[in-house]
């Protein structure tokens, strides 16, 4: 039973990458120039990783299975995006949702 | 039956972008930026649906049946390993089955590169055996090479590591040398082209592609788990990034070796690790 819900989280971050690739191809035609982080994105990370570390948090409307899978389909989608997009956004979203985790358990 | 299937799948698809991570870490290393992390398994589906043509001079039947047993092997790994955590004499012995084969994907194709490659996996072979041939020494200290039987041992003695760390060194130099620009990968090293993969096409590079990414999770899962004990899911995850940066860190800063260098550090190494094992081991 575990090894089927580790391929489905395999399976949410491979798509959720390959649909980041073809993302970022579609918005970025233009040789890589990169001087400031993209908001969208920067949202999408900060939610994908509060949904993965945090798996509870939706556990009164859906199962933590499904919250975690939607936070790796997100972080493969930011993750996997063209080389040089998306990593800023990844790492400012982890260190935030680590934030929200902190201050939601430990100062509350 | 399902579970093998399962097992096989994620030994795959993560063993995939574990190969992709390693090649991102080379890249940053050199000042580049690199490809997605999810290169590794797009080559690999992209092998899967090109035209497969078949050179003049490959000795026909062999030259495809070598592929389907190195997918075999490798899928045996896979039950003897997180399937059914098995012997590790087994996975010894798919090892050698695996360097057999890597030295007849070499000959069967009739070129010569993939016959120099060939020449050079008998030279790998005599170096790589003695190294997987420590886990002898394992086997003194456990008393069993099942591998269900060492994680037993580990959860009450602790971790393996510790009281074995030249062996654990011994196994991360075999672990390196099947990385992929690898030092001591004389095999597939760039002077020779892709070595034994040179002249396969389309669906079969597809399936030597698929065999590649199996056998590097399941190298990866057999050194934390002979090592760490059994681990949680993440502590998997994370050992085996940490596997695949180490690795990648070490093969973007360093040349590949000549076939004479590779064979005789690999041999020293192997020597050195059980010479000192068994003097850790009975002396101290």
């Amino acid at each position: 039973m575990n090894e089927i819900i580790y391929l489905i989280y395999l399976l949410t971050f491979i798509i959720g990458s390959i649909l980041g690739l073809l993302f970022s191809y579609k918005q970025h035609n233009e040789p890589f120039i990169y001087n400031k982080s993209d908001i969208l994105v920067l949202i999408i990370a900060i939610l994908a990783w509060i949904l993965l570390i945090d798996s509870d948090i939706l556990s009164s409307i859906v199962n933590p299975i499904i919250s975690i899978s939607i936070g790796l389909f997100l972080i493969g989608f930011v993750l996997g995006m063209r080389p040089g997009y998306g990593r800023y956004e990844t790492l400012i979203g982890l260190i935030i949702s680590i934030a929200i985790y902190g201050v939601k358990y430990f100062l509350l | 039956m399902l579970d093998i299937i399962i097992n096989v799948l994620i030994a795959f698809l993560f063993g995939s972008i574990l190969l992709g991570f390693h090649r991102k870490v080379m890249a940053r290393v050199q000042l580049r930026p690199g490809p997605p992390i999810i290169q590794q398994f797009l080559h690999s589906l992209k092998f899967f649906f090109k035209e497969t043509t078949f050179p003049k001079t490959a000795s026909m039947p062999f030259y495809i049946s070598i592929v389907c047993i190195l997918c075999a092997i490798w899928i045996t790994a896979v039950i003897i390993g997180p399937v059914s955590k098995g012997s590790l004499l087994l996975m010894f012995a798919v090892y050698a089955v695996y360097k057999i084969v890597e030295h007849n994907a070499g000959s069967s194709s009739g070129s010569p590169y993939g016959k120099m490659s060939c020449v050079r996996a008998v030279f790998s072979a005599s170096s790589e055996l003695p190294l997987f041939a420590i886990i002898f020494i394992i086997y003194l200290q456990v008393g069993s090479m099942n591998i269900s039987d060492i994680i037993a041992y580990q959860n009450i003695h602790g971790s393996l590591i510790w009281q074995l760390p030249l062996v654990a060194i011994v196994l991360f130099i075999l672990i390196l040398s099947k990385s992929p620009y690898s030092p001591f990968g004389i095999t597939k090293g760039k002077d020779v082209i892709s070595g034994y993969e040179t002249e396969h096409f389309g669906l079969l590079r597809g399936y030597i592609m698929f065999s590649e990414s199996v056998s590097w999770y399941i190298f990866s899962w057999l050194f934390l788990t002979i090592f760490f004990g059994d681990l949680s899911i993440l502590l998997y995850i994370v050992g085996m990034l940490a596997i695949s940066f180490l690795t990648g860190l070490i093969n973007a800063t360093t040349p590949i070796l000549n076939p004479n260098h590779s064979v005789v550090s690999q041999i020293s190494i192997a020597l050195v690790g059980i010479v000192g094992s068994l003097l850790l081991m009975f002396i101290f």
